[in-house]
């Protein structure tokens, strides 16, 4: 059991820069997710945890020891790749108790693990298989297999589901989930996925540019993202962003985006205030875009006109694209909102849930 | 072309066989001289070298030969030869093919260049150096001194093969393994060798039968008849026998069959290992 820290960590490779001032603490027992564009960082911040990269500069922490010229098997980790990375020579059983027998761990000990490991991941049947004669779903339990059984502290895990299909990453992520609550190990699971990142982890670091751009718990990362990549990377479909100008009249406040102006909310204003005059970039969620009809009661926004452009019915939502002179925008209105492609539609925006970020530094107004 | 049933015969697909069907008797007439010789008497091969034995086959052309001692004594000298050289080949080049593809360090196209070079060079062209060199390092006369140009010789193709299958082994594999707590010589030995398996027998079949086949650097480096391998054997028996060619036919035959026979054994890998790593899961 151990916590990790990341102390102004840096990776280079000749010129180029890929992790710039990583600092992180992720706490023992923690579910933490580095989520991000592919390039961003991630899994290479992660294979210097697991000390397949080196470390240029900064710190790396397992429990309170510094790991940087630790080998990786002396880390006390186990990490599940996105490739499964199974022995083709080996039969299931061999793959899982490899590890454990560089280890002279004694066979009883190793038979025992193996097969309760197996037992728990429903992979009893398959034990003297080789990889080759299993499916991917298969494949992938036993790569987690191999982990479980060495106990480690801190589970690492890269892009695990990415190989498989739509409907058995659904259950595997529960799987995954489940695995963590009942092992209670620290656990660092990377993933390009945004719906992974937040229906998994106890806190999301979202990374882009070899920055870490905010880590948070699921819930503040959607609902007060630090910055406009944040903002925009969680949550699908993305966050609508409208150039704007923040103008007072008469003490009130608008954000003015030259086809539309909106009122900002009285209880919303205070930290704007200094923005007056200022160009602001003004950031509004699909869902918070409503049809007049069927918008929930308190929203008092003069409704914004535009030309709907792409339907798309998911059934239990809809997707409109709508343009609004130079601006365009998505909408995720009410299902029972008739509507077709090229047709005048309302919007009105619930300002409640309106967010602002300064236009030069990209980062949330608060 | 890839019908399972049995497709038509068409005019090109004539061609294609009566094109296969003519190279294979071409590269197997010789074979077939051999053979049909080593069964006859000596009259009947010169009158017709390719026809069936009138008299019933002549068992005691071979006999003779399996129980002469000095024929045995080749067999073991040729036997030493082929077995030392095979597992000094997969012995340096496993590791150095190990190398080559998966450890990144300054220079290594220069030294890869130099290792291929070795590729355009046949021992018989570069055997006066051989020669002077053997001599300096007193091998004359000793099995070391055909065995070592032989594993020099062999060690650049057989390094290549096994590293174009090397460098097909997933980068992800070694992490695992690194993470499961190898070195990166227990990568090797647990993972790399094991998966590089129909590499190693490629590479080990195609040693065998070169050194198996080795005449020429023999000759010149093992001056004692008690050290010659087969193929020298049958110079020497020639020379006893220089009339008798259905015995040297049979001589022949049974220096050819235990390289068909360990070409047969290894042939379904063979293939595979020179194709290159097909390797899922």
């Amino acid at each position: 059991m151990a916590g990790v820290t990341y102390r102004h960590v840096y990776k280079r490779y000749g010129d180029v820069t890929v992790i710039t001032d990583l600092n992180m603490e992720i706490a023992d027992k923690e579910f933490v997710v580095f989520v991000g564009p592919s390039g961003c960082g991630k899994s290479t911040s992660l294979r210097m945890l697991a000390g397949l990269e080196e470390v240029t500069e900064g710190e790396i922490l397992i429990g309170d020891r510094v790991v940087n010229d630790v080998p990786p098997k002396d880390r006390d980790i186990a990490m599940v790749f996105q490739s499964y990375a199974l022995y083709p020579h080996m039969s299931v059983y061999d793959n899982m108790a490899f590890g454990l027998k560089l280890r002279k761990t004694p066979k009883s000990e190793i038979d025992r693990r193996v097969k309760e490991a197996a037992e728990s991941l429903g992979l009893t049947h398959l034990l003297d298989r080789k990889p080759k004669a299993l499916s991917g779903g298969q494949r992938q339990r036993v790569a987690v297999g191999r982990a479980i059984v060495r106990e480690p502290a801190v589970f690492l895990m890269d892009e695990p589901l990415s190989n498989l299909d739509a409907k058995l990453r659904v259950s595997a992520r529960a799987e995954i989930s489940q695995l963590h609550r009942r092992l209670g190990t620290t656990f660092i699971y990377v993933t390009h996925d945004q719906v992974e990142a937040m229906t998994m982890g106890d806190r999301i670091a979202v990374m882009s540019d070899g920055l870490l751009q905010q880590i948070d718990s699921p819930r503040n990362l959607y609902n007060y993202p630090g910055n406009v990549f944040v903002a925009g990377f969680i949550g699908s479909p993305a966050m609508n962003f409208f150039d704007a100008t923040l103008v007072s009249e008469e003490g009130k406040l608008f954000v003015d985006t030259g086809d539309f102006r909106v009122h900002v909310p009285e209880d919303r204003q205070q930290p704007y205030n200094n923005y007056v005059g200022k160009e602001v970039i003004f950031g509004m969620r699909p869902e918070n875009l409503h049809a007049p009809q069927f918008a929930p009661p308190g929203i008092d926004a003069s409704p914004i006109e535009g030309i709907v452009e792409v339907v798309e019915l998911l059934g239990h939502e809809l997707h409109l694209y709508v343009n609004a002179g130079k601006n365009s925008m998505v909408a995720t209105v009410d299902t029972r909102l008739q509507v077709n492609t090229g047709n005048q539609v309302q919007l009105v925006m619930d300002m409640h849930n309106m967010h602002l970020f300064d236009k030069k530094t990209e980062l949330a107004i608060r | 072309m890839t019908s399972v049933s049995a497709p038509k015969m068409t005019f090109s697909r004539f061609l294609m066989y009566l094109f296969v069907i003519v190279v294979a008797l071409l590269m197997f007439s010789p074979v077939v001289v051999v053979i049909l010789g080593s069964i006859r008497t000596t009259g009947e091969f010169m009158s017709n070298p390719v026809a069936l034995p009138k008299t019933g086959i002549k068992w005691e052309n071979y006999t003779d030969i399996l129980t002469k001692p000095e024929f045995w004594r080749s067999v073991g000298n040729s036997l030493r030869i082929t077995l030392t050289t095979t597992f000094l080949v997969i012995l340096a080049a496993a590791p150095l093919a190990a190398i080559f593809a998966r450890v990144s360090f300054k220079g290594r196209s220069v030294l890869f260049n130099i290792l291929s070079i070795g590729l355009l060079f046949p021992l018989v062209v570069a055997i006066l150096p051989v020669f002077l060199q053997i001599r300096n390092l007193n091998l004359i006369n000793s099995f070391w001194g055909v065995i070592l140009p032989l594993v020099t010789f062999s060690l650049p193709g057989s390094t290549v093969i096994l590293i174009g299958f090397f460098r097909a082994i997933p980068a992800e594999l070694e992490d695992a393994s690194y993470i499961d707590g190898c070195t990166t010589f227990g990568f090797f030995r647990h993972v790399l060798f094991p998966l590089a398996r129909p590499a190693i027998a490629a590479i080990a079949t195609l040693t065998v039968v070169n050194a198996w086949n080795e005449y020429f650097l023999s000759l010149v480096v093992l001056g004692d008849s008690k050290k010659w391998p087969l193929t020298l054997g049958i110079m020497q028996f020639q020379g006893q026998y220089g009339t008798e060619w259905a015995r040297v036919m049979a001589y022949i035959t049974l220096l050819i069959i235990p390289a068909v026979i360990f070409y047969l054994l290894a042939e379904r890998y063979i293939v595979t290992g020179l194709t290159g790593g097909e390797l899922k899961g």
